[in-house]
């Protein structure tokens, strides 16, 4: 939205006063000391999907806080442009329930065969009608290990085309987690004979894409920005708003004042740091919404001490993560028991096994003696530092390294810490060489679309089957059992009953830490209203009903 | 003067062959593995890893490697970026434009303020010169970034006279929205050219040919213009070279601090991301830049006064 006119006009000695003001006051969030905890949000009250919007906007600016995408093509990553350009066969919806998308119907017709039928009448932008040929061509490109969403194709054996609006996947065994991948990235539909002729440059600043979602890539100015426009003949209706602007905003501080100065209109994932001034006076809101999105450690070697379960115990009872959440994410987040998030399960339809389960499990405490006496249970050489991998530049891991830290001394362990930069850090993931000296790694994720597997397979299995972050050669044969049989159940009550006795095991040996998980935050300025606020904006068309209030 | 051109143009050929040798072999010599780009968001299997350092000849002798780099560039292919997976003259070209026009504005900055400064403490009474040089020191111990969050407090979030972010549409709005990240990085700037112009007009007030020109009567105007000016010229000159060939270095700051996509917070962002062909050609580019500039600056000096220009070559 472009903005003729600016709300405030202040008088030169006014905005000095106020400037001195926040010299005083807005130091607080930058540094992220405050005096008195900051108040906490109760669960029940956070929002998925503001009201649709009534009236049109020309143009709206959102700040990527990711920075420049690397690639608009589904296949390769996860940002918030994408699930605007590119419908998936199934939509994540706000509350993360599955619906239909693209495909009208995308149901197992037996154990081994799914079959997706694609709805009448939708249309890529350029107006050639959507086909299964189509479909079957942007399934087939995540069948790579290229792939972001390779995980959920791995068991497929071949996908074949039975008519024009009919796709069959055939599988080698049957796999409850492709169904919920459907709905995210790796459902994405794109023309397959623009892709045929752009080839490599695919999603990229030159090549661009050729999808059928409610907004068309208009212009991509590496560095700059990436416009989008509305799509009139979208199937589900045309967008209120006519373009959006991506601009790329990673530096927390620009954002905080861009935003509240009403010349960015909106962003997702705003830093919680930035909460008082989101807060303030300003020319929008801070949203807080449901998320899958937590932090965590966890060990990074078979040979160190982070790999004994007890040690990992240990540094779970001695954190306050109370203290956590008010320090880290300004109360902007809650207490989770497990690696796995609740609300990727709340939409499922065995949610009441999932939410006994895990009313089930204990909610982690601070109990220091417990704490070392599993130390000294383990037998472990204190005196040896452990290694705490961070990324650099970050303050919600700087603040997350020291508070592992002094948690970590006050029974008897001294944590030593080890900033990397992005590129070095990203490469611990898949460079065992670099790991070496390393006990353990903090992190951060989020799972966008439902289902209940996807940490769990990287974490808990062995390496050869897919637990490609098992770094501590975790191998507990009931868990194994349990989380393969989840996977190839054919109903939703086994898996959930599977899951849920793999998680009992697993949930107490802490392959990650989990230390808090935060929820979506959303600002948006006060004259705009209709975006979802939930965690699914990293897959279901967010800005559909984006409009004025 | 033509020797001396073809003789700088010697220099700068040897300075850029030896500057592509050592970026290119630092870079694969820094820790962190270039795969990681390249894999994007993939979580890839060691058979994929192998498939991409083939690719991409990462596993080649670094001889090789920069053999098949060099003759790219020298062909006028500069590679495709790891991480965006396009290729780089079109990523550094749409970025330049940005960090050229701030560098220009900045220069304006320190050439108006800085020499004037300069000279108006050279020239006017010790008071004037006592608050120039306080206001320098100030400037001078003020980092980049600071500047930055106290104009966008002031200019930007509290007056609204400037926009906070973004380098906005061609034409008079780009100049507007250039206007605070160039005052920020140009002020450490201003006080350190301020310094040297002073201190190099200073000396030549105090010299004996002024003196001598003074005492026979010649008018203070031309004194200052034909002699002071003159001869404190090339070293400002020199010294201002450097620093507006630093400025695009320097830009990357400002950059990152108003939202700016420029060559600046491409280099830092591909060199976080291990995004190699980037880093190249963008370091690269910035000494190619350095080295012109330095030369240009050069010639001005010798064309203003050969002497000068000539005794600073050979000392």
């Amino acid at each position: 939205m472009t903005r003729t006119t600016r709300r405030r006009r202040l008088t030169v000695a006014a905005a000095l006063a106020t400037v001195t003001v926040l010299a005083a006051t807005a130091c607080a969030p930058r540094t992220g000391t405050t005096d008195s905890s900051p108040e906490k949000i109760d669960a029940a009250t956070l929002v998925t999907s503001l009201p649709a919007a009534t009236t049109a906007v020309d143009e709206v600016t959102w700040a990527v806080v990711e920075g420049e995408p690397q690639t608009l093509d589904p296949s390769s990553s996860a940002n918030i442009i994408i699930p605007n350009l590119c419908d998936s066969l199934l939509t994540v919806e706000p509350d993360f329930t599955l619906e239909s998308g693209i495909a009208e119907t995308a149901e197992w017709i037996d154990p081994v065969t799914f079959e997706i039928t694609v709805r009448d009448g939708v249309a890529f932008w350029d107006g050639t009608p959507l086909t299964a040929a189509d479909v079957a061509y942007s399934l087939e490109r995540n069948r790579t290990p290229a792939s972001q969403w390779y995980a959920a194709f791995a068991l497929i054996s071949s996908i074949e085309t039975s008519g024009d609006d009919t796709v069959l996947v055939h599988f080698t065994a049957p796999d409850t987690t492709f169904r919920d991948a459907l709905g995210g990235g790796g459902g994405a539909v794109m023309s397959k004979a623009f892709g045929d002729t752009v080839g490599q440059d695919l999603g990229t600043s030159g090549g661009g894409l050729m999808c059928a979602g409610p907004y068309r890539l208009d212009e991509w100015k590496p560095g700059t920005e990436i416009s989008v426009t509305a799509n009139p003949d979208y199937w589900n209706g045309a967008p209120l708003t006519e373009r959006i602007r991506f601009v790329f905003v990673t530096d927390g501080a620009t954002l905080t004042s861009a935003l509240t100065a009403g010349e960015i209109d909106g962003a997702f994932t705003v830093p919680p740091g930035s909460r008082q001034s989101f807060e303030a006076e300003g020319e929008g809101r801070l949203i807080a919404g449901p998320s899958t999105a937590s932090y965590s450690f966890g060990p990074a070697s078979a040979d160190s001490a982070a790999a004994d379960p007890r040690v990992r115990q240990a540094l779970s009872l001695a954190i306050d993560r109370s203290t956590y959440i008010d320090t880290v994410l300004q109360g902007l987040g809650e207490v989770q028991k497990t690696i796995v998030p609740p609300f990727v399960w709340s939409g499922m339809e065995a949610k009441d096994i999932y939410q006994d389960a895990y009313d089930a499990l204990p909610a982690p405490e601070v109990d220091l003696d417990a704490a070392k006496k599993l130390i000294a249970e383990s037998g472990i050489d204190t005196s040896v530092p452990l290694v705490l991998a961070v990324p650099a530049g970050a303050k919600e891991f700087s603040q997350t390294a020291s508070i592992v830290q002094s948690a970590a001394k006050d029974i008897g362990l001294t944590i030593s810490i080890d900033e990397r930069q992005p590129a070095d850090f990203g490469a611990l993931f898949y460079t065992p060489e670099l790991r070496e000296g390393i006990d353990f790694v903090a992190t951060t994720g989020y799972l966008e679309v439902p289902g209940v597997l996807g940490y769990p397979q990287l974490f808990m299995l062995p390496a050869e089957i897919g637990g490609i972050f098992n770094w501590s050669g975790y191998a507990n044969d009931e868990v194994t059992a349990d989380l393969q049989a989840a996977r190839t159940a054919t109903d939703a009550t086994t898996a959930a009953d599977a899951f849920v006795s793999a998680q009992e095991i697993f949930a107490a040996d802490q392959l990650q830490v989990t230390l808090a998980g935060a929820y979506q935050l959303t600002y948006l300025s006060d004259d705009l209203t209709g975006i979802t606020t939930s965690v699914a904006i990293y897959s279901s068309p967010w800005a559909l009903h984006l409009g004025g209030e | 003067m033509i020797r001396m051109v073809l003789g700088k143009l010697g220099g700068l050929a040897l300075t850029l062959f030896l500057a592509s040798v050592i970026i290119f072999s630092a870079l694969l010599l820094t820790p962190g593995d270039p795969v990681s780009a390249l894999a994007g968001g993939a979580r890839p299997t060691p058979e994929l890893i192998a498939a991409i350092r083939a690719e991409y000849r990462l596993d080649d002798p670094v001889w090789l490697q920069y053999l098949h780099w060099l003759g790219g560039v020298v062909t006028g292919d500069f590679g495709r970026s790891f991480v965006y997976k396009t290729d780089v003259s079109v990523l550094v070209g749409a970025r330049f434009e940005v960090t050229f026009q701030l560098v220009l504005l900045t220069t304006a900055l320190i050439a108006v303020f800085g020499l004037g400064s300069g000279i108006l403490a050279a020239v006017s009474g010790r008071r004037t010169d006592m608050i120039v040089s306080v206001s320098t020191s100030l400037g001078m111990a003020l980092p980049t970034f600071i500047v930055a969050i106290l104009l966008i407090w002031i200019f930007a979030t509290s007056l609204g006279w400037f926009p906070t972010f973004g380098a906005g549409d061609e034409g008079l709005d780009r100049l507007w929205h250039l206007v605070l990240p160039a005052a920020s990085l140009a002020l450490m700037f201003i006080a350190y050219i301020s310094r040297v112009t002073r201190s190099a007009l200073v000396a030549q007030l105090h010299s004996e040919h002024v003196e001598t020109a003074r005492v026979r009567g010649i008018p203070w105007p031309r004194v200052f213009r034909r002699h002071v000016f003159h001869n404190a010229a090339p070293q400002i000159l020199a010294i201002s070279g450097t620093t507006i060939a630093g400025l695009f270095a320097a830009s990357a700051i400002a950059e990152q601090a108003f939202g700016l996509g420029g060559i600046g917070s491409l280099l830092t962002e591909a060199a976080a991301r291990k995004d190699l062909p980037v880093v190249q050609v963008v370091s690269l580019l910035l000494v190619t830049l350095f080295v012109v500039l330095n030369a240009i600056a050069d010639l001005l000096a010798a064309a203003i006064d050969p002497d000068s220009a000539g005794t600073r070559r050979n000392a």
